[in-house]
């Protein structure tokens, strides 16, 4: 099956139920989108599917044929995202595994919404960070929807 | 790559900072050429090496090393910042690397031998007099080799992001040209160093140097290591948290699954091993174990839970404290206050699950990985493999989060396993359900605390009593027995009380379990700091004071502890009547340092607010006394987290056990705390003159009970266990 990694056309022969998430590590050695529980919950898988967030532990490889998935490397070629600037900006990570997850889950909320209010924020972004970089992760939203 | 002869030429400078005969012994290792092009363990970092922590081109760039793992606490950054102050190097034109193999890497904390590790809160304090000598014996070697290329003499140069100047004739040389000729110059062990007014690094709130990395998805983990040639593995793991493995019913039904290339059996997880770590998995999943369950068969939490209490009443009891009559006071009169409070068991839960990628060969074992101790690695599969240590190289990369797990070395040895048995390297990946099953927890303990108070509601006598599952009984049973049978983490900022009480006793009873513990961040004094400070709050609302101004006066005796109780009251406008629908708690902490090596000032106010049916924490004001500043960024990133941290451990955290097994097995069923659950937090860093303290692990005791205080002033129910949940 085809599907279009961030620009490019990509082929798999493996399984269909192979999760996307250890198609872009493993095959296409992307490693930025992160393995952390495997079953949708704390989303440091998350990549874009047709530019929605979605969570690749979870999403078998047959589902994005011929889709577009965009992962953290294909985000920008030099961290110049507005995210990714405000990341930066904030200091936001600390271990920072679950930060590419983040980043993508925000891109994908501040395009829907480009100004979100705390309660905004709260409902769509259910990533889990375990160094609790929270506090800032949110001060870095609003400063990327400026 | 550096030729062997330039290393001897370095071999009695290293001497200065740390002398030890092992030291050449460790530079004699040949240096393994690697296909991949890393480098190597005890091999260098460039050319020109000045000290152990400093390399320089002759370009001019300069490569600082750096021994302590970086899982998420600022290490990456505040390190270089000491060293790179010292130095004078231009920190746009830094870069850093992880460095192994050396005793200048090596220290002896917290009871160990001297070995590279981080932990304990205890890198910005032991590393910070050391970094600053190594920085300063550069410099001044730069100086040198500067001034007699410039024919003047060294006391007339100074230097200044990255170059050496004649200040009287405004000539300069950068320390790229100089790093050759400084490389041969004998080392200062007594360099002077800066005096605090000129650092223009340490103190300053620098942005971290990893922070770019981790937000394009380059920085590397463990779990994200690619070596030619690698297969991945993945674990099939007892059920029980004791379970061996005794035999494999249908390995070769697995072996002929798609990819996968063996099935290993070692003693306590059979590893499958394949051609991606999908199919590993789908293989490991698909294994038949025959199994032991081994001595936790019949362990089940409410029984642990049964054996606790029971030592609570117990007539007999270790004594690790006794100061002026604490059993004659509790018996006579006065105003009593007692409570009970308990806390579960808990895991790490790293965000990346344990991971290690090792390649077991003829020569050497090489491994890379989320290593936090890596001289427990080099012994760990030296025991196994009957190897020198030297012989192991350990390629240490960013840890997704560690919180203490990744100090063991369990996980390296399953990748080792696999690695014997095909002859590739291998990375084994653990499951997040095996990583929560098969942890090493932080115990649960239980503890009844009583109290006489005088006419003025203080405290004249309290006795407190701890029992439980003691790590210290576990983990270093010879230590524990050889210093009064007493556990001191169990026992953290009680047994060395820093509240005035004249007649106290504490003691502890090991209420043994066969269930394995360790580490995790701030280790007793989650449930020591939870119990004791909530029963501070107790005494005060007994005596009918307000919680701070009782600890002002338990703590008069104290200026720093006043300080930083001052600080939070201040900026959290204590003495305001908050708003409607907000209660608030306040708790302190004075945490010290293991082996006392560092003792850091906490105050916490804490905001809580009805929403809807529920509550929520909405503001934390957290004062912290710790020393010096290197980094304030940093040292605000770390309290933040550990307020973040220890809200999931009040409102949410427990594992239990059902005939040896844990109960959770992922997020689901062992949530961590939201962004929607996340307050606002403000950091207030008391001025201090004090050396750098640490910061890592400081703010998570008071909050668990400052949330219990302020739920309790909205409720009027006691919560005395954790999890507590914020339903009202």
């Amino acid at each position: 099956m085809d599907f279009v990694l961030n620009g490019k056309t990509t082929r798999f022969d493996g399984d269909g139920d192979t999760p996307l998430l250890w198609v872009i590590r493993d095959d296409a050695g992307l490693t930025g989108t992160k393995y952390g529980c495997g079953i949708g919950a704390c989303g440091a898988c998350t990549v874009h599917v047709d530019g929605n967030a979605q969570r690749s532990c979870v999403t078998p490889v047959s589902t994005v044929a011929g889709r577009n998935v965009t992962t953290i490397e294909g985000l920008s070629p030099d961290r110049s995202s507005k995210v990714q600037k405000a990341w930066i900006a904030k200091d936001v990570p600390q271990c920072g595994y679950c930060q590419s997850g983040m980043v993508m889950a925000v891109t994908a909320l501040l395009k829907q919404n480009p100004h979100p209010t705390d309660r905004d924020i709260d409902a769509a972004v259910s990533n889990l960070c375990r160094c609790a970089t929270y506090h800032r992760i949110r001060e870095a939203v609003h400063a990327a929807a400026k | 790559m550096l030729q062997q002869s330039e290393h001897a030429v370095n071999v009695s400078r290293r001497g200065f900072l740390k002398g030890s005969a092992a030291l050449a012994g460790a530079l004699c290792i040949p240096l393994p050429v690697l296909a991949s092009g890393r480098t190597v363990d005890s091999g260098p970092h460039g050319t020109n090496e000045i000290t152990d922590w400093i390399w320089i081109e002759p370009n001019g760039k300069i490569t600082l090393g750096l021994s302590q793992c970086e899982c998420g606490q600022g290490v990456y950054t505040g390190m270089p910042q000491i060293l790179a102050d010292e130095l004078d190097a231009d920190w746009e034109n830094i870069t850093v690397t992880f460095v192994t193999g050396r005793d200048a890497y090596r220290t002896g904390a917290a009871y160990e031998e001297p070995q590279q590790f981080v932990g304990a809160s205890m890198s910005a304090t032991l590393f910070y007099q050391r970094l600053r000598i190594a920085g300063a014996q550069a410099r001044e070697v730069l100086t040198i080799a500067a001034a007699k290329r410039l024919h003047v003499r060294p006391g007339q140069c100074y230097t200044e992001k990255g170059r050496v100047f004649h200040g009287a004739t405004g000539r300069s040389i950068g320390y790229g040209e100089l790093a050759e000729a400084a490389a041969k110059l004998p080392l200062n062990p007594t360099p002077r160093l800066k005096a605090e007014a000129d650092h223009k690094l340490i103190g300053k709130n620098l942005l971290r140097l990893d922070t770019p990395a981790k937000v394009d998805g380059s920085a590397e983990f463990g779990i994200d290591v690619r070596v030619p040639g690698m297969l991945y593995g993945a674990l099939k793991m007892p059920p029980t948290v004791t379970g061996k493995v005794t035999g494999i019913r249908n390995a070769d039904v697995v072996k002929a699954m798609p990819g996968v290339q063996a099935v290993v059996q070692a003693p306590d997880a059979a590893i499958v091993v394949a051609t991606s770590y999908w199919l590993a998995k789908k293989g490991a999943d698909a294994l038949e174990l025959e199994v032991d369950p081994g001595a936790s068969r019949d362990l089940d939490s409410d029984k642990i839970m049964a054996a606790r209490v029971a030592a609570l009443g117990a007539p007999e009891a270790v004594v690790a404290t006794t100061l002026g009559e604490p059993d004659a006071v509790l018996a006579a009169g006065g105003k009593r206050v007692e409570a009970d409070y308990h806390t579960p068991y808990i895991v790490h839960a790293t965000m990346e699950s344990v991971n290690a990628t090792v390649h077991v060969r003829d020569d050497a074992i090489e491994v890379w990985g989320p290593i936090q101790g890596q001289d427990f690695v080099r012994n760990a599969l030296g025991k196994l493999y009957q190897r020198k240590p030297e012989t192991i190289i350990v390629h240490t990369t960013f840890l997704g989060g560690s919180f203490g797990r990744k100090f063991l070395p369990d996980f390296v040895v399953h990748a080792a396993r696999a690695s014997a048995a095909v002859g590739k390297p291998v990375k084994v990946i653990r499951s997040r359900e095996d990583d929560i099953r098969h942890g090493f927890y932080r115990p649960g303990v239980s503890g009844r605390f009583r109290a006489v108070l005088d006419e003025k509601g203080m405290p004249k006598a309290m006795h407190a009593r701890l029992t439980g599952q003691s790590l210290y009984g576990v983990i270093k049973a010879e230590r524990m027995a050889q210093h009064g049978g007493w556990d001191e983490t169990m026992l953290e900022a009680i047994y060395d009380c820093v509240y005035r009480v004249p007649n106290l006793k504490v003691d502890m009873i090991d209420v043994k379990q066969p269930i394995p513990v360790s580490f995790m961040r701030s280790v007793g004094s989650t449930s020591s700091i939870f119990m004791l400070e909530s029963f501070v709050n107790e005494m005060a609302d007994a005596a009918g004071m307000d919680p701070y101004r009782y600890r002002r006066a338990l703590l008069a005796h104290n200026p720093l502890a006043v300080r930083t109780l001052d600080a939070a009251a201040k900026a959290a406008n204590w003495d305001r009547k908050p708003a409607p629908g907000v209660t608030r708690g306040f708790t302190f902490n004075l945490y010290t340092g293991r082996g006392e090596a560092f003792q850091t000032y906490v105050a916490m106010a804490l905001e809580l607010e009805r929403a809807g049916k529920a509550f929520k924490v909405r503001r934390v004001v957290c004062a912290v006394e710790c020393g010096r500043s290197i980094n304030p960024n940093l040292i605000r990133a770390n309290i933040e987290g550990g307020i973040g941290f220890a809200l999931t451990n009040t409102l949410k955290s427990e594992i239990t056990f059902k005939g040896g097994v844990v109960q959770q097995s992922n997020f689901h069923d062992y949530p961590l705390l939201q962004l929607s659950e996340m307050p606002k937090i403000e950091t207030v860093i008391v001025e201090s003159d004090r050396p750098p303290q640490g910061c890592g692990e400081v703010s998570l005791g008071p909050t668990a009970p400052a949330v219990a205080h302020a739920l309790y002033q909205a409720t009027k129910k006691r919560r005395r266990a954790m999890p507590m949940g914020l339903d009202g």
